[in-house]
């Protein structure tokens, strides 16, 4: 069964093409990640949503975090539509997806070697 | 290709077309069309009927191709030619050394 | 496939992981690694280090991916530093965003090795090729130099040979450009000893070089025999000999030779090859044309070369005027040629003859738009008396041993008459007596005339009154020729002696001829009259030497000239 929310064949790649890089990757990414969301909450204008939301995009979608990408899509094409409300939503659901990803990043971080 | 040879069946006579502008850039096509053929024809004609300029190196490729050909005894004739490419024949009076028609 | 050369690649991402994430992915295909962490970072770094390529994310912090790309772009200058941008924006228009940016490409994210691998491969051959492109562009603007340069010397060398003229004689207009020569154009003019004027307007095949290298041995040809008193026909066929011997089969010279005697008012004209030239009466205004009628020089052989000329009568200020092919081969922007009835209309409209230029060159500019740069034109007039000569001839020799007394005789025969003119060699040797030397020009006009009369009047029987009006003029000259090419007997001598005298010395010419004669007592009646064209000749050697004579029945004269030596 594919995960739906990260593709393991990025991760394999992501896992030969960095060698002995993979885990200094997986903390950049997972330190990145955090200071988005806070960025994320901080933001209060749809510009600077959109632009936070369009960074995050690019790197979820490198790490192969396949729904994280998606939802980032949706903030960044809607901000200036959506309601505050919806937007929170938004956030909230981008908040929630990231929790879920994170273990399997953490967990990647001590399985360096190739398959 | 804006020089096109065509020799007659019996290699007496060798026809040259010239195509577009007779200017320096057909040179070497020209001298190539006369220059290596196996047997010298008796009789050549230029065939100008699609030249549309003519100028002096034009001029002078002719004059090549008549030393090539025997000078004085050469057999050339100029056919075809536009009234613009005429006039330009006439005023060297390049009829003297060549039947132009 | 090539294996691909390493780079030095710069990347330019904000994002930490996506930067090292690539950063990996480059370097594992064998090049160099720069980054970047906003616009600003990437600008600097570029300056610094010069990579050959750039990776570059468009939204960023402190200066985005646009201003950078802008940036770069003009710091790289005419070399090409491809740019490609790194980006998830599907928008179009923020991708046409990327590519007036100055990009040269895209990669979207997520980053696929063979994509990039392929895009990196693409951009640097492209980078390649214009380095190979600017090179050579260097490469052949060091040339250009070089030829150039050798053009100036090329010109300087030839300005020294062309200067023994006299183009800026009162009765001369011109207009060349200073690069005619390498135009092929060729402006000469030269006074014979006589006092005639000898004018050429040449047009050589070919530009540069090529074309200028004939014109000097031409010009040595020209000046060398026109000094000497050779005519126009002797002249020609030494020219023509030269350059068919000298310029390979494909080079020729078209040229129109003319020769202005103010002396016999008459201008003669050789056009082989030339646009018309226009003879303009400004009595009637008409313009009478002069076209070619002969092939350009160089290109037959002696034996073949036509050097007969044609004869035309002229008033006191008359104009022939001349112009090189440029005029009439002047393209507008729908390459229509200007053309010779436009030249026509050009005429027609002209008020002031002498602001013709002028009018020719407004028509053309009109026409064009531009001035063009390879237009000769030159206008020669007839005025009324006699103008002074040039600088005089320099001689090489002390005058110690000059012969001062001496004579000589000399008969030419039926075909000779033909052909040989004696003129130049017969000047050549009172020459080198040098108190003739300041008489040279009178000299000459007077053996010239005596002999040219003795030719025509006396053994081919030409009745000079027939050069009363034009068709006359025209129709004497033919007879001339015809009776000249059926010559078979006759004969004319010439007789010269040279005795010392007190100081100086004395030298009798004395011209014979196998004619029917004339009656002299008649003709020296006559009153001198300027507007009739003929009937001047025996009045000019009454004039210009002593005790002009004439006996048998005026088939022989006798003429004197005498010189001093200065204390």
């Amino acid at each position: 069964m594919t995960d739906p929310h990260v593709d393991r064949e990025v991760l394999d790649t992501l896992r030969e093409v960095m060698e002995d890089g993979y885990t200094e990757l997986l903390e950049t990414f997972l330190a990145d990640s955090q200071s988005r969301l806070h960025e994320l909450q901080d933001s209060t204008s749809a510009k600077a949503l959109s632009d936070v939301a369009h960074s995050f995009k690019g790197s979820a979608s490198n790490m192969g975090a396949v729904r994280l990408a998606e939802l980032c899509q949706d903030l960044e094409s809607n901000a200036k539509d959506k309601s505050p409300e919806a937007l929170a939503q938004l956030v909230a659901d981008i908040h929630s997806e990231f929790a879920e990803v994170r273990p399997v990043y953490e967990s990647e971080k001590h399985h360096t070697h190739i398959h | 290709m804006s020089v096109v040879t065509e020799v007659s069946p019996d290699q007496k006579k060798l026809t040259i077309a010239v195509k577009g502008r007779f200017d320096f850039g057909r040179h070497q096509e020209f001298r190539e069309s006369y220059e290596r053929l196996p047997h010298k024809p008796e009789s050549i004609v230029v065939d100008l009927k699609e030249a549309t300029y003519l100028d002096s190196s034009a001029l002078g490729m002719l004059l090549l191709l008549r030393d090539h050909a025997g000078g004085d005894n050469s057999d050339i004739r100029v056919v075809n030619s536009s009234s613009d490419v005429k006039k330009i024949l006439a005023i060297s009076n390049f009829d003297k050394l060549f039947d132009i028609s | 496939m090539q294996a691909q050369e390493p780079l030095t690649i710069l990347i330019a991402e904000d994002s930490a992981a996506d930067r090292l994430l690539l950063s990996t992915i480059v370097r594992r295909q064998g090049h160099q690694v720069l980054t970047a962490a906003n616009g600003a970072e990437a600008v600097e770094t570029f300056k610094e280090q010069q990579p050959d390529l750039v990776l570059m994310d468009a939204l960023m912090p402190v200066m985005d991916g646009f201003e950078a790309a802008r940036q770069i772009k003009a710091l790289a200058g005419e070399a090409l530093v491809p740019i490609i941008f790194l980006t998830s924006l599907t928008e179009s228009e923020a991708l046409a965003r990327c590519l007036e940016a100055g990009g040269d490409d895209f990669l979207a994210k997520p980053y696929n090795q063979v994509i990039l691998a392929a895009k990196i491969k693409a951009m640097d051959r492209l980078r390649r090729l214009q380095a190979t492109v600017l090179q050579q562009r260097d490469l052949i603007a060091r040339h250009h130099d070089y030829l150039l340069n050798e053009q100036r010397v090329a010109k300087a060398v030839f300005d020294k040979v062309a200067h023994s003229g006299c183009l800026s004689a009162p009765n001369i207009r011109y207009l060349q450009s200073p690069y005619a020569l390498f135009n092929g154009d060729l402006l000469l003019a030269a006074y014979t000893p006589a006092g005639d004027m000898h004018v050429m307007l040449g047009d050589f095949t070919g530009h540069g070089l090529p074309a200028a290298v004939g014109a000097m041995p031409l010009a040595e040809v020209f000046y060398g025999m026109t000094a000497k008193g050779y005519g126009l026909a002797e002249t020609l066929r030494e020219m023509n000999a030269k350059l068919k011997r000298i310029l390979p089969v494909d080079m020729f010279c078209c040229a129109t030779l003319l020769s202005l005697s103010f002396q016999s008012r008459s201008v003669e004209v050789w056009n082989g090859g030339m646009p018309d030239g226009y003879l303009h009466r400004m009595a009637s205004g008409e313009r009478v044309p002069l076209p070619a009628r002969h092939l350009p020089l160089g290109i037959l052989s002696a034996q073949a070369f036509d050097d007969r000329t044609d004869v035309y009568p002229m008033a006191v200020d008359d104009r022939v005027f001349l112009l090189s092919d440029g005029v009439i081969d002047t393209c507008d922007a729908h390459d229509q040629l200007f053309g010779v009835e436009r030249l026509q209309q050009v005429f027609a409209a002209n008020r002031e003859p002498d602001r013709l230029f002028e009018d020719i060159e407004q028509a053309l500019r009109d026409f064009r738009g531009q001035a063009r740069d390879d237009v000769s034109m030159v206008e020669v007039s007839l005025l009324e008396s006699a103008q002074a000569h040039g600088a005089a001839p320099v001689y090489s020799d002390s005058g110690q041993s000059c012969p001062l007394d001496w004579s000589a005789s000399f008969e030419f025969r039926g075909a000779t008459l033909r052909r040989f003119n004696p003129l130049p060699f017969l000047l050549q040797l009172l020459l080198e007596v040098h108190g003739l030397r300041a008489q040279s020009g009178a000299l000459y006009s007077v053996l010239a005339e005596l002999y040219s009369n003795a030719l025509e009047h006396g053994v081919l029987g030409l009745d000079s009154s027939l050069k009363r009006d034009a068709t006359g003029f025209a129709r004497y000259y033919e007879m001339r020729a015809a009776r000249l090419e059926a010559l078979q007997d006759g004969f004319v001598r010439v007789h010269l002696q040279v005795q010392p005298q007190g100081e100086g010395g004395r030298l009798v010419i004395r011209v014979e001829d196998s004619g029917k004669g004339f009656d002299v007592a008649r003709v020296m009646e006559r009153p001198v009259d300027n507007v009739r064209l003929s009937g001047r000749g025996i009045g000019l050697v009454r004039q210009l030497g002593r005790n002009a004579t004439w006996s048998d029945q005026g088939r022989s004269a006798s003429v004197e000239f005498f010189w001093e030596i200065e204390a």
